[in-house]
């Protein structure tokens, strides 16, 4: 009966505005501009009443402590104060659920207090869960009955609607209006399909609060985001810039009885990591499974093309991202790969929250290199290492590795690869070539983490000399990518692709003899320049170790005679080629030049005979944060990265199998950076990478004393250990 | 649910119906009111160009004589202020007065020859500054317009830069500029779009319909979320003054009086322009922690370390209130109280013996409101002799 009323009366209503609105002819044009002022109030107005006040006690002040280092050249990044107002919570149940952005409780404040409009009384709230992957917290207080609001559906959300975003930061008066940011839908499916784009204002002025539609429904709740970092503040950097993000409402409801049960919630991870870093042209092939993951679990294996995930087709590694990124520790999924020729599906893949760290497993031997095999020859054994222990003997001859059936060992990339697949406490069966009688003999060895040290002395030669040999002739005469091929993510394939090359280019006609000596290169067109020192032995039938040296800043150009002197002698004899690429900059380095370096390592990878288990990133001050920031971003490049007086800055990603990276960190103790480069020395740890770290006595910010040089050279001429 | 949807669907009707007119095209009525508000404004030049303060900025035209409302700036320290007009006529001026707790300025056209109070012949389209601030604030979600020279992109007579957004908040302002809290602490307008740049200071902030709002104010953060506002100053903004006056006591002896005057912009303007403006005596700083509570806190060692409180000193006002130790100071006088430093500082600025504040504390998992009467610091003279407990009334 009432409703009846409450209509007709309405009815009324809009029959006097529809006669009001009708214009006499005499009258100005009506103004587009106001209904949809009225009407965004009304919408501001719908939602006000579950958009609620937070207040905090305690905490820190700077959410991110300002550290030293980050990508060379960009400024130190700043630590994110607090504000020391109030932030913005929404009501998702009537019984005292309101979920908020985790940016606002970033600062481990230790008390929370809430205020509802319409109600003075200040609640007591409690954190329930965090929304790790989402950037949610989910708050308690004592109280019932409070209204929640409507969600948009998210197949309902279309780009270019206007979306209005509410916050509780700039009034203290929770019964004003909230305020209010007017903009539209920029995009959705963002941040790997987990957020809603706007160009409203979002800051941490309404952070936690809602994204609404005119129409007065909730899009979604307002937090910073970033598709390049993750945590509390990443996206805060660009807050108030046009980019703001909201989890879409349908999301948060979806995932609440989770939360309710006070179990943070963690993204689902399947453990798996790329074989090439093209993630948009190629269909993603597994490079690697992490130990102990969703993955190995289920049962994939490197080499495996993924073609579908949950029904999903999947082009490319960016696809599978966009898949997974919604996904949450627990999720099942099920996956289509192509192994052998044959497609497998797999479900009910339960994604973890955490992946155990790959461990590179160590066997104990330097290799013979460029030796075509069969079998690989052993250059040098580790004293105490398995190899020592199973009485392997330089000399020996490995013809089989592996677990309880080794397989026949083709040459060292093979061997390596068999390495690479085994558990750091494997035990596996060797079966060697006695290079004392002939004899063939099955040893035994339980592998380790590979190890802290580097060998005194290595014996030479290093090389069998016959880089060139053995190698299948291919049948066209010049791939389009030189470069097409990673040789750890295809074992079965040459270890020394770059020789290959070269003799795939050797079939022109008149080849020209190399240069060999300092040479300069430069590029006019492009604006890049890079010196070469090419050891006077060079001969193409010894791979040679790439050492890729980024100056300290302001050297650039001015330092190529005197590192290629440093290096002459120990370039000669351990076949290195030494490269020194020229920052565009007087400052130094920048991390956007890491592409045209790249570029430039992968020129001369296809003039000379480069070993790629040997291509070190080198580098000292600004130079060595740009070898730490090199060497992450082409991992498909680098094996080693070398860098004194150098913070890591960044957060290390993870070790993986295929991509094997070493690290050789020296730093004086008169440094004042040496806080920071020890903690990046142990930030790189907990990744089990490899780590060497060597500290300087009674140095600042100088080279290499002689001891720790000399220690660097040999690990330089190790990195290809096995 | 059906009556939701069944009124929404007679929502967008009615706008369907105002909006679109058969036969009668919407005119974007921004134009027009952009056109006419730009003939109302200046650029002004002043004191600047060195460090990062720019020595250009924008203002408003308050009568047709030439009277400019703009902010109290270093801009302003200068005897060669220039302003140019909308048609590019460039003209000397002189500051009026200035009132940086309203954070304002009015400063005049002064032509050759002609004293700085007597008319000038000139006829300038101005804002009816005094119609304008009669008229109730914006609200949230207002839409607006901003004009300003934002980053002198405007030469001579190009017109100035407009900007569109809405009103996001009408609310306190809590900035500061560098370590130092800002003068003005009234309400401001707080919009979406971001107008404090260089050189947009002085400029207006108009509704839909080209009236006159506030004036766009500096570059300052906003404490509260410690980001970069962008807000105007209210034309009806209003600010407590602390003041010193001297009275005559009982023996009509000359004694000097503490006192909170309330000023508003219209005020200052009028009495700025009538030439009567004069500045308030600021009461010296006064040393001291404020009345005496009686609270110990747990040892200050954090950042912000929660109010907590470890004992209350015996016979003190908080033990008479029934403080606790383990109570949690959370709120005082509705403030927040995000650490032990902020509430000593509530103490020292805004309280005396004999103030009386609020206090909530959390006490378990509720919050307890305690009021308490504030005592003399104990071994210590009143540092005031009279306090007066509020804005005067006028």
């Amino acid at each position: 009966m009432l409703r009846t009323v409450f209509s007709a009366r309405l009815w009324a209503a809009v029959a006097a505005a529809l006669v009001c609105a009708a214009p006499a002819p005499a009258q100005p044009k009506p103004d587009v501009n106001e209904a949809t002022e009225k009407a965004m109030k009304a919408a501001s107005a719908k939602v006000a009443p579950a958009v609620v006040k937070i207040e905090t006690a305690g905490g820190t002040e700077t959410i991110v402590e300002p550290k030293k280092g980050g990508p060379p050249g960009a400024p130190p990044p700043k630590g994110v104060r607090k504000g020391v107002g109030p932030t913005t919570g929404l009501v998702v149940s009537p019984d005292g659920f309101v979920v908020s952005s985790a940016f606002n409780f970033a600062n481990k404040p230790s008390d929370i207090f809430v205020t509802v409009p319409g109600n003075p009384q200040r609640l007591v709230a409690k954190i329930v869960a965090t929304d790790t992957t989402r950037m949610l917290t989910l708050l308690k207080v004592d109280a019932k009955g409070l209204p929640v609001p409507e969600g948009m559906p998210k197949a309902d959300v279309e780009i270019g609607a206007w979306s209005l975003s509410l916050g509780r930061t700039l009034d203290n008066n929770a019964d004003h209006p909230p305020s209010m940011s007017a903009g539209i839908i920029s995009a959705t499916n963002r941040i790997w399909g987990k957020a809603y784009q706007t160009d409203a204002k979002t800051s941490p002025v309404n952070y936690g609060g809602p994204l609404i539609s005119i129409d007065g429904r909730v899009f979604g709740v307002i937090v910073p985001a970033s598709s390049r970092a993750e945590g509390e503040t990443a996206g805060v950097d660009v807050y108030d810039g046009g980019i703001g993000f909201a989890v879409p409402f349908e999301d948060v409801m979806k995932v609440l009885p989770r939360l309710k049960e006070g179990k943070d919630l963690k993204r689902g991870l399947l453990g798996i990591t790329p074989q090439t870093a093209d993630t948009y042209n190629v269909q993603p092939v597994i490079g690697s499974v992490q130990p102990d993951s969703a993955a190995a679990r289920a049962g994939l294996k490197v080499g495996d093309k993924v073609l579908e995930i949950n029904g999903k087709p999947i082009p490319n590694y960016s696809a599978l991202q966009h898949v997974m990124g919604p996904l949450y520790e627990g999720d099942e999924i099920s996956i289509k790969v192509l192994r052998d020729g044959k497609e497998i599906e797999i479900k009910g893949i339960k994604l973890s929250g955490t992946v155990t760290a790959y461990v590179n497993a160590f066997f104990g031997v330097l290799p013979m290199r460029d030796d075509p095999g069969p079998g690989v020859e052993v250059r040098y054994v580790y004293p105490k290492s398995p190899a020592d222990a199973a009485g392997i003997k330089v000399g020996d001859r490995i013809m089989k590795f592996g677990g309880a059936t080794p397989l026949p060992i083709q040459n060292r990339a093979a061997l390596l690869a068999a390495l690479q697949r085994a558990a750091p406490n494997a035990e596996v069966k060797v079966e060697v070539k006695r290079k004392a009688d002939g004899k063939v003999e099955t040893l035994t060895a339980k592998l380790v983490p590979a190890p802290e040290d580097v060998p005194e002395k290595l014996p030479l030669p290093s090389s069998a000399g016959k880089a060139l040999e053995g190698q299948p002739k291919p049948k066209d005469p010049m791939p389009k990518d030189p470069f097409p091929k990673d040789p750890f993510g295809k074992p079965e394939e040459c270890g020394t692709c770059a020789g290959a090359q070269d003799e795939k280019k050797g079939d022109k006609k008149d080849k020209p003899k190399v240069e060999t000596g300092f040479v300069n290169r430069s590029d006019a067109a492009l604006g890049r320049e890079y010196w070469l020192y090419i050891p006077d032995n060079y001969d193409p039938n010894v791979s040679h170790g790439l050492l890729v040296w980024f100056h300290k800043a302001g050297d650039g150009g001015k330092d190529g005679e005197k590192m290629s002197k440093t290096f002459r002698e120990f370039a000669e004899d351990h076949h290195f080629i030494i490269m020194g690429p020229k920052a565009s900059g007087n400052d130094g380095w920048v991390p956007r030049e890491t592409e045209a370096v790249v570029q430039d390592v992968k020129t001369v990878f296809g003039q000379y005979t480069i070993d790629r288990t040997r291509v070190i990133a080198h580098g000292q001050g600004n130079g060595g944060q740009m070898a730490f920031y090199t060497g992450f971003n082409a991992r498909d490049v680098f094996r080693g990265v070398c860098a004194v007086g150098a913070a890591l800055g960044n957060p290390p990603k993870d070790n993986v199998a295929n991509q094997p990276l070493s690290f050789f960190i020296a730093a004086g103790d008169k440094d004042p950076l040496l806080k920071d480069i020890v903690e990046g020395r142990d930030l790189l740890k907990e990744k089990r990478f490899p780590v060497i770290y060597r500290e300087m006595k009674e140095s600042g910010k100088e080279y290499f004393d002689l001891k720790t040089f000399e220690e660097f050279l040999n690990w330089a001429d190790s990195l290809d250990r096995i | 649910m059906r009556t939701t949807m069944f009124t929404r669907t007679l929502f967008v009707a009615a706008v369907a119906a105002v909006a679109l007119v058969p036969g009668a095209p919407a005119a974007d009525p921004f134009a027009d009111t952009v056109k006419t508000a730009n003939r109302k404004l200046v650029k002004v030049f002043g004191a600047g160009g060195f460090q990062r303060l720019n020595n250009y900025g924008t203002g408003i035209l308050v009568s047709k004589d030439g009277h400019i409302l703009t902010v109290a700036s270093q801009l302003l320290d200068t005897s060669e202020l220039v302003v140019h007009t909308y048609d590019g006529v460039r003209l000397k001026a002189q500051v009026l007065a200035t009132e940086p707790e309203l954070d304002v300025a009015l400063i005049k056209i002064r032509l050759d020859g002609k004293k700085i109070d007597e008319p000038n012949g000139l006829d300038l389209d101005h804002f009816d500054f005094f119609e304008a601030a009669k008229r109730p604030p914006a609200e949230a979600g207002d839409w607006v317009l901003a004009l300003s020279n934002t980053f002198e992109i405007a030469l001579r007579d190009e017109p100035l830069s407009v900007q569109r957004g809405v009103v996001s908040a009408y609310a306190k302002m809590a900035g500061r500029r560098g370590v130092f809290e800002f003068p003005y602490t009234g309400d401001v307008y707080v919009v979406d779009a971001i107008t404090n740049n260089p050189g947009a200071a002085g400029g207006a902030l108009l509704n839909r319909k080209g009236e006159l709002l506030g004036i766009i104010g500096r570059e300052i953060k906003n404490t509260q979320s410690d980001t970069w506002m962008n807000y105007a100053i209210p034309i009806t903004a209003k600010t407590d003054i602390r003041t010193r006056v001297t009275v005559k006591d009982k023996d009509g002896k000359d004694v000097e009086e503490e006192k909170v005057v309330t000023l508003t912009m219209p005020e200052f303007v009028k009495a700025a322009m009538e030439g009567k403006y004069k500045k308030f005596e600021r009461p010296k700083p006064i040393a001291g922690a404020g009345g005496f509570h009686g609270i110990i806190f747990v040892p200050n060692v954090l950042e912000r370390t929660p109010a907590y409180i470890e004992d209350v000193i015996p016979g003190s006002p908080a033990e008479k209130a029934g403080l606790r130790p383990d109570d949690l100071v959370s709120f005082v006088d509705g403030e927040p109280v995000i650490s032990i430093k902020a509430f000593n500082e509530f103490i020292g600025k805004n309280t005396r013996a004999g103030t009386a504040i609020q206090l909530e504390v959390r006490r378990g998992e509720s919050l307890q409101t305690v009021k308490l009467t504030l005592a003399a610091q104990p071994g210590k003279a009143p540092v005031v002799p009279k306090a007066n407990p509020g804005p005067e009334k006028k």
